[in-house]
C-alpha cells in the first residue's frame, strides 16, 4: 500500500512538474509567450471557454457524433466478430482479409466519405464507424477465442441451456477482453471523429481547434487541446477502473 | 473449396466489382470512379504524383528515424528498469488515449506549413505506440536465459551481444512495424489537413474540386506505400527469424503486440 501511494504521488509530481516547466518557459520569455502562452493563462482561457454556449454546443455535437458512431460500430462489429470466431471455415476465409483491412490506414478514405455523405453529421458518424469497426471485429474474435473449451464442455455435459452457457460461461470469460476492446475502440472512434471534424466540418470541437490554429489564437488552441486530452484520458481511466474491478472474473 | 481459393476469389471479385459497378452506373462515378479511370488518372499525372510521392517519402523517412529511434531506445530503457516502468508506463498508455490529431494545429503555428510540422507531428504520432510495444516486449525476455549466461560467467558485453540483443530483435521489429505504419498515417493525415505539397495535399486538392479519379489515384498510392512498408518489415522479420530459436515467449508477445491493440488509429 505504501509503495502504490509513493508511485501515485510521484506521478502527480511529474504532471505538476510538466505544468510548472510550461509556466516557467513562457513567463521567463525563453519561449515566445505569443507562441506558448503560459499554463495559467491557458487554464484561465479553458475556464472561460467552458462558459461559452458555442463551445458547449460544439462539445455536444462531437459527443453525439462519437456516441452514435460507437453505438453503431460496437454491436455490429461484435456480431461479425462472433460469427467469424464461431465458424472455422468462415474464419479461415475472412481473417487474413480483416487483418489486411485492419493494417491499412483508414484516414486516407476520409475524402471518400465527404464525396458520399457531404460534410455533415452522417459523414462524421460514418467515418467514426469505419475507423472503429475493424478493431471491434478483431477484439471480439480474440475475446471469443479466450473462452476455454473445457468450460464449454463441462457446461454442456451438465446440460446447461443456451442462455446459461451464454451468461455463465461466455460472458464472464469474455468480459475482461471486451472491456479492453471497448476502451481501445473508443480511442479509435474519438480520433476518427475529431480528424473528420478538423478536415472538413461546420461545427464540433475538432473544427473549433482547427480554426483556432488557423487564426493563431494560441491560448484558445492550447486550451482546446488540454480540454480534449482531459476528456479522452478521463474516459480511458474510467474504463480501466471498471476493468480492474472485473478482473476477479478472469480465471 | 478451400478457404484460400475462396479468399482469392473474394479479392478478385472485389476488384472486378470496383470496375463494373461504377461502369454500369449503379454507383455514381463521383462516389467511386472505376478502377481503370483511377489508374488512367494517376498515369496521366504521373509526374505530379511522383513529385508528391518524393516529398511524402522524405517526410516519412525523417519522422521514422525520430519516432522509431526514440521510441525503441526509450522503450528499451523504461521496459528493462522496473521502477521507471511502474511509474511511467500507466501514464504513457493513458496519454495514448488522447487523439493526437489535435496537436497538429499547434505544430503548424510553431513550425509553419512546410515539411517540419509534418515531421514533428508524425514523429510524435509514431513515438508512443513504438515505445509501448518495445517496453512490453523487452519484459518478455526470458530471465532464465540471462541467469544461465551469468552463471556460466558471461561478461556484460557478452550478455548484451549474445543474449539481450538477439532476444530483443523480434520486439524491436514489431515496434518498427507499428511505429512505421503510424508514421505513414501521421504524415499523410497532416498533409491532408494543412499543407502545400505531398500526396495528402494532392488528395485534398482534388477532393475540393470533386475530381474523384485523381483522389482515388492518390489513395491507391498511399495504400501501396503502406503495403510495401509492411511487406518489407515482414521480409526482414523472416530473415531475422534465425535469431528467434527458443524464443517462443518473446515471439508470441511480439506477434500479439504487432497484430493487436497498437495498430494505426485511423
Amino acid at each position: 500500500m505504501q509503495a502504490t501511494l509513493t508511485i501515485k504521488l510521484a506521478r502527480v509530481a511529474i504532471v505538476i512538474a510538466i505544468f510548472a516547466l510550461w509556466e516557467l518557459l513562457s513567463r521567463t520569455g525563453i519561449v515566445n509567450p505569443r507562441l506558448l502562452p503560459s499554463a495559467s493563462d491557458t487554464l484561465a482561457t479553458l475556464d472561460d471557454l467552458l462558459q461559452r454556449a458555442s463551445v458547449r454546443n460544439d462539445l455536444m455535437v462531437t459527443a453525439t457524433e462519437v456516441l452514435a458512431a460507437f453505438a453503431l460500430a460496437v454491436p455490429f462489429g461484435a456480431l461479425i466478430g462472433f460469427l467469424i470466431a464461431e465458424n472455422r471455415y468462415f474464419a479461415d476465409v475472412a481473417k487474413p482479409l480483416l487483418f489486411f483491412a485492419f493494417s491499412i490506414p483508414k484516414s486516407i478514405f476520409l475524402p471518400m466519405f465527404i464525396l458520399v455523405f457531404g460534410v455533415g453529421f452522417a459523414q462524421k458518424v460514418g467515418f467514426g464507424f469505419f475507423s472503429t469497426i475493424f478493431i471491434v471485429i478483431m477484439s471480439t474474435t480474440t475475446a471469443v477465442e479466450s473462452v476455454k473449451v473445457e468450460h464449454l464442455t463441462v457446461a454442456r455435459s451438465y446440460g446447461a441451456t443456451r442462455a446459461q452457457t451464454a451468461f455463465r460461461v461466455y460472458l464472464p470469460s469474455m468480459l475482461p477482453v471486451l472491456l479492453e476492446a471497448l476502451r481501445i475502440s473508443m480511442i479509435f472512434n474519438l480520433t476518427g471523429v475529431i480528424l473528420a471534424e478538423m478536415y472538413a466540418s461546420r461545427d464540433g470541437i475538432g473544427h473549433q481547434i482547427a480554426t483556432w490554429g488557423e487564426n493563431f489564437q494560441m491560448k484558445q488552441l492550447l486550451a482546446g487541446v488540454v480540454m480534449v486530452a482531459a476528456i479522452a484520458m478521463t474516459f480511458n481511466e474510467l474504463i480501466r477502473w471498471v476493468e480492474t474491478r472485473c478482473s476477479h472474473w478472469r480465471t | 473449396m478451400s478457404a484460400k481459393t475462396l479468399r482469392h476469389l473474394i479479392v478478385v471479385g472485389l476488384i472486378v466489382l470496383w470496375e463494373l459497378l461504377p461502369r454500369s452506373g449503379m454507383i455514381p462515378e463521383l462516389f467511386l470512379p472505376s478502377l481503370s479511370s483511377t489508374l488512367l488518372a494517376g498515369w496521366n499525372e504521373a509526374g505530379e504524383y511522383g513529385h508528391a510521392l518524393a516529398v511524402t517519402i522524405y517526410e516519412v523517412a525523417v519522422s521514422m528515424a525520430f519516432a522509431c529511434g526514440g521510441g525503441i531506445l526509450l522503450g528499451a530503457i523504461v521496459g528493462s528498469l522496473p521502477r521507471p516502468r511502474l511509474l511511467i508506463m500507466p501514464m504513457v498508455s493513458s496519454l495514448y488515449a488522447v487523439p493526437l490529431v489535435i496537436l497538429y494545429p499547434v505544430f503548424t503555428v510553431w513550425l509553419g506549413i512546410g515539411s517540419e510540422s509534418k515531421i514533428a507531428f508524425a514523429s510524435i504520432y509514431g513515438f508512443l505506440p513504438t515505445m509501448l510495444a518495445t517496453a512490453a516486449g523487452i519484459q518478455t525476455i526470458d530471465p532464465q536465459l540471462l541467469l544461465a549466461a551469468r552463471s556460466m560467467g558471461a561478461t556484460l558485453g557478452q550478455r548484451l551481444v549474445r543474449v539481450i540483443i538477439p532476444a530483443a530483435i523480434p520486439t524491436v521489429l514489431s515496434g518498427l512495424r507499428v511505429g512505421g505504419a503510424l508514421v505513414i498515417v501521421g504524415v499523410v493525415v497532416s498533409e491532408m489537413l494543412i499543407s502545400s505539397a505531398g500526396i495528402g495535399y494532392l488528395i485534398s486538392r482534388y477532393r475540393t474540386i470533386l475530381d474523384s479519379p485523381h483522389v482515388f489515384a492518390g489513395v491507391l498510392l498511399v495504400l501501396f506505400m503502406a503495403i510495401a512498408f509492411n511487406t518489407a518489415i515482414r521480409w526482414i522479420e523472416r530473415r531475422a527469424a534465425i535469431w528467434q530459436t527458443g524464443m517462443r515467449a518473446g515471439q508470441n508477445a511480439a506477434d500479439e503486440i504487432g497484430s493487436g491493440a497498437m495498430q494505426p488509429a485511423t
